[in-house]
């Protein structure tokens, strides 16, 4: 297995600004690839938000949290993305980018995954384009938790390719989804958040 | 990161902070790091880096303390 524990210069690099991108995604994945434990909702509802667009997404989504339970957050869960037959949404980057599952925006992932040395969790039934496992992928990307934060411009290689291309749609439709309640809130703040990172990844490109 | 990068990062980073990323502050530290009970299991005798939380970066964050 990997060195576990690391060596904690490699991440005494990551400026602040960007453990706090890499919180953000951690957070929205962590929201998303399973229904919400109390533990994981009572986190949610003391998030503290603030005066900007950001801030008042989360301040919304801590409310929202503070006023839901594991029951009703796992229903809602439910709904959006299990379904009888299927859920309201498909969290996927296949389904949005082709209309279909397991195409070729997966593909291309697997093989960006196996360049930058990162593997699937045996453990996981879901296709790795789903939103979550994108998610968390970008999130080690940034602070290092795989093996050591890739260069803002490995970043927004992956963010152009497998976040961009689909994930803004995808947090516009939660936002709207008929059964979110507590995901309405979520998918605002993951909206925001992608306009944030669109706008800082810009200021790289355009330096 | 490369030292050429800092000083393009300076801006960028200039803005996320004035864009709110430090609202989702001292709770996202804890989301994140969060489930840690899962997220050790996973990491647990198995060779892969994907979903692994380390304790050097949960460390991190709690040193960090947003």
């Amino acid at each position: 297995m990997p060195e576990q524990g690391g060596n904690p210069r490699e991440n005494a690099g990551v400026s602040s600004e960007d453990i706090l991108r890499a919180q953000v995604y951690g957070l929205v994945a962590n929201f998303l690839s399973a229904s919400p434990s109390t533990k994981l909702l009572k986190i949610g509802a003391g998030l503290k938000g603030d005066e900007t667009p950001l801030g008042k997404a989360v301040g919304t989504f801590a409310h929202l949290c503070e006023r839901s339970n594991a029951e009703a957050a796992s229903q809602e869960y439910h709904d959006l993305f299990i379904g009888v037959a299927r859920g309201e949404l498909l969290p996927y980057a296949s389904y949005y980018l082709t209309g279909f599952l397991n195409e070729k925006p997966l593909a291309k992932l697997r093989n960006d995954m196996d360049a930058l040395g990162v593997t699937r969790d045996e453990n996981a039934s879901e296709p790795e384009d789903h939103i979550a496992s994108v998610f968390d992928i970008m999130a080690g990307l940034i602070d290092g938790r795989f093996d050591e934060a890739v260069s803002l411009d490995e970043q927004q290689k992956f963010y152009d390719t497998h976040i961009k291309s689909w994930a803004p749609y995808f947090f516009r439709d939660l936002e709207g989804a008929k059964s979110s309640v507590l995901y309405a809130g979520l998918g605002s703040i993951g909206r925001v958040f992608l306009e944030i990172e669109d706008t800082a990844f810009s200021m790289v490109s355009a330096a | 990161m490369k030292p050429s990068d800092k000083k393009v990062d300076a801006g960028r980073r200039n803005f996320l902070s004035l864009a709110g990323a430090s609202a989702v502050a001292g709770g996202a530290a804890i989301a994140s790091g969060g489930t840690p009970t899962e997220a050790s299991e996973v990491a647990e005798g198995q060779d892969t880096r994907l979903y692994r939380e380390t304790d050097h970066v949960r460390r991190v964050y709690e040193l960090s303390r947003f």
